[in-house]
């Protein structure tokens, strides 16, 4: 309860030491309270005027609230109120709290400062920079926000998507940074080309601060019109008018299931498979896929783009005994045989999949190797035994034979692993 | 529950619960029949609860109102005088000894009056002010005052106390403006979220007075029911 709030506001510890000073303050306010309520409480309406006149305010600024263009000039007035017996040398004005300089001053009257603005820069803050006229003391007489920026221009760059031809989402970008200045409304409206009809979109900031979200009622097969209307204080403007068909710009999910493996024992390859988006299964579509990969401590995406309609691919040419990223995204163009590609739905979440380490060409230390063939050795000493008592011819069919064999296989290693991927194609 | 004769060990021991926890002012949570107490009990611990969060919450969202309303209103020392329009919102500035000697069931009304109107004018609160996410703070924070509102209305029905009348005193007053103009609004604003910070502040300790006080009371006033 000690710590500072951090805005504005008076410490609560003040707050509640505030009944010593201002304890006839407390209760002046409680009776100017306890007034008010008898008096909109047993009155009509109309008797709250007289109460208004009661309480008038310390002084008045004109203009007040203006808006005005960024460039432009103004001359302000304050003039205070006979009750409060203050002349014009006795006050000072402020701009967003900072004193401005007596400079630019001028007494109009006994009781009235003006102030020479120049060149005003556009508002500090949306709702209005802060003119305020003080009392010598500090305190605040009166005080004018002035909202001063651009009228807004056309807004551009009109993009829409449609997910699974359910809704129409479209974004935009504003015309001029200017606008920031001013509070400017955007609204998205939309109808069907030849019906006539204006619609108004509902549900903003769907997809960032410039966007919109059409939720349903939309006709497929027709073109529509959409257009941004862009207003503030200083003006209107309207987007040029982007015609779609909802068809030309479907996004759908992206693939699911997406499952990488080895293939086999081959250290370069990759086995990617995927099922297409299930929110399209029911529509006539041809997807068009595309893979991308990397390497796990690398950024940079290897893209695979001729993998067509198929829902598995097969990567080749990778680093043995490597852990690879791989994503995977649809288009489903040609939707009921629209000729436009559609639009690329985000990427899968990256699957993760290793390669498998080589074996070491090297040979004579490769102990799995060994213990298979420990088993097969054994059985072929046993089977030569056999055929040299059994057999007739064939006498030089020996373990050692089998042995010279073994090390030219070793030998031509390499050789016979390059064949044989030809072999399983 | 406190039966005289024929009665099993665990009344008995509720009997010594009871008088230790007049004496020693701790809830007798396991042998007295405590459905209510217990109610009570926990209906303010989650008023204070959720006074504490409202009072962090308002921290953030003052800061950013504060200076979406810009300098110097943002400023820390800033103090602007109280125009009689401004009165209408509910002061929380008031003599303590005075709040203090208000009954229990007063100072709850009081309350209770006092968030139903502030959260009026809270909704009243430029709908269009600064960004997406300053009006869906303002948002979240009028609904979690909401639900002070009808908290503080539970613990004044848990206690017995009747609710006062009506959502809140006289609504804002059809004749008199909102605010003649945007710089007397952005004052009002100003003064809304002051005394809504003041207004938690005290509330936080009034609950938590009031959570030490409430299980003795309680049960006198279900021993005296009974006539004991």
């Amino acid at each position: 309860m000690n710590t500072a709030p951090q805005t504005g506001l008076v410490l609560p510890e003040l707050a509640g030491r505030a009944p010593e000073p201002s304890t006839s303050r407390a209760a002046e306010g409680c009776a100017i309270f306890i007034y008010i309520y008898i008096y909109f409480f047993f009155f009509p309406p109309a008797t709250s005027f007289f109460f208004y006149f009661l309480a008038a305010d310390p002084a008045v600024i004109s203009p007040q609230d203006p808006t005005l263009l960024i460039g432009s000039s103004l001359t302000a007035t304050c003039t205070v109120s006979a009750d409060f017996h203050l002349r014009a040398e006795d006050l000072y004005w402020t701009l967003n709290g900072r004193r401005l300089p007596a400079a630019s001053y001028a007494a109009l009257g006994p009781t009235t400062l003006s102030v020479a603005l120049a060149r005003l820069n556009g508002s500090k803050q949306q709702s209005g920079d802060n003119l305020v006229c003080h009392s010598r003391d500090g305190g605040i007489l009166a005080g004018s926000c002035l909202y001063v920026g651009l009228p807004p221009e056309k807004p551009v760059n009109i993009s829409c998507w449609s997910k699974n031809m359910k809704d129409l989402t479209c974004k935009w970008a504003p015309g001029t940074e200017g606008e920031t200045f001013l509070h400017t409304n955007y609204t998205l409206k939309y109808k069907l080309r030849w019906y006539g009809r204006d619609n108004t979109c509902q549900e903003y900031h769907t997809a960032g601060p410039y966007s919109c979200h059409i939720p349903k009622d939309l006709a497929l097969f027709t073109p529509y019109e959409i257009w941004v209307e862009a207003s503030n204080r200083l003006g209107v403007a309207v987007s040029d008018v982007v015609m779609l068909d909802i068809l030309d710009v479907v996004t759908t999910d992206p693939p699911a299931d997406v499952h990488v493996s080895r293939v086999g024992d081959l250290e370069d390859q990759l086995s990617v498979r995927w099922s297409s988006p299930p929110a399209l299964k029911d529509f006539l579509f041809q997807a068009k896929y595309q893979i991308q990969y990397r390497v796990e401590d690398s950024s940079e995406w290897k893209v695979v783009d001729d993998v067509g309609n198929q829902t598995s691919c097969r990567l080749a040419g990778l680093r043995p005994g490597t852990v690879y990223f791989v994503q995977v995204r649809c288009n489903p163009f040609g939707i009921y045989g629209s000729k436009k590609a559609g639009i690329w739905s985000d990427w899968s979440n990256p699957t993760a999949a290793s390669t498998p380490r080589s074996e070491r060409a090297a040979g004579g230390c490769d102990p799995k190797g060994g213990e298979q063939n420990t088993t097969l050795r054994r059985e072929l000493k046993q089977f030569f035994g056999w055929v040299k008592k059994h057999a007739y011819g064939c006498s030089n069919l020996s373990i050692k034979l089998y042995d010279q064999w073994r090390v030219w296989l070793q030998k031509s290693h390499k050789t016979r692993n390059q064949v044989l991927p030809g072999d399983k194609l | 529950m406190l039966n005289v004769a024929g009665e099993p060990p665990g009344d008995s021991w509720g009997i010594f619960a009871f008088l230790c926890a007049a004496l020693c002012n701790l809830p007798a949570v396991p042998a007295l029949n405590g459905t209510e107490e217990l109610g009570a009990g926990q209906s303010i611990q989650k008023t204070y609860d959720l006074t504490r969060y409202l009072e962090h919450q308002l921290r953030t969202l003052a800061g950013t109102y504060l200076n979406y309303l810009g300098p110097p209103f943002n400023e820390p020392d800033f103090n602007p005088p109280r125009l009689a329009r401004a009165e209408q919102v509910p002061s929380a500035t008031v003599d303590l000894d005075l709040w203090r000697g208000l009954t229990d069931n007063a100072r709850l009304a009081a309350n209770y009056r006092a968030y139903s109107r502030l959260l009026c004018y809270l909704r009243g609160l430029d709908g269009q002010a600064g960004t997406a996410e300053l009006r869906h703070r303002l948002g979240h924070f009028c609904s979690s005052l909401q639900g002070l509102v009808v908290s503080i209305a539970g613990v004044m029905s848990s206690l017995g106390y009747p609710l006062p009348a009506g959502p809140a005193g006289p609504p804002p007053p059809p004749g008199a403006p909102a605010a003649p103009n945007d710089f007397l609004k952005k004052m009002d604003d100003f003064w809304l979220l002051k005394e809504l910070q003041t207004w938690l502040w005290r509330s936080a300790k009034d609950f938590n007075r009031l959570k030490k006080k409430v299980p003795p009371a309680v049960v006198t006033l279900r021993l005296e029911a009974r006539g004991f």
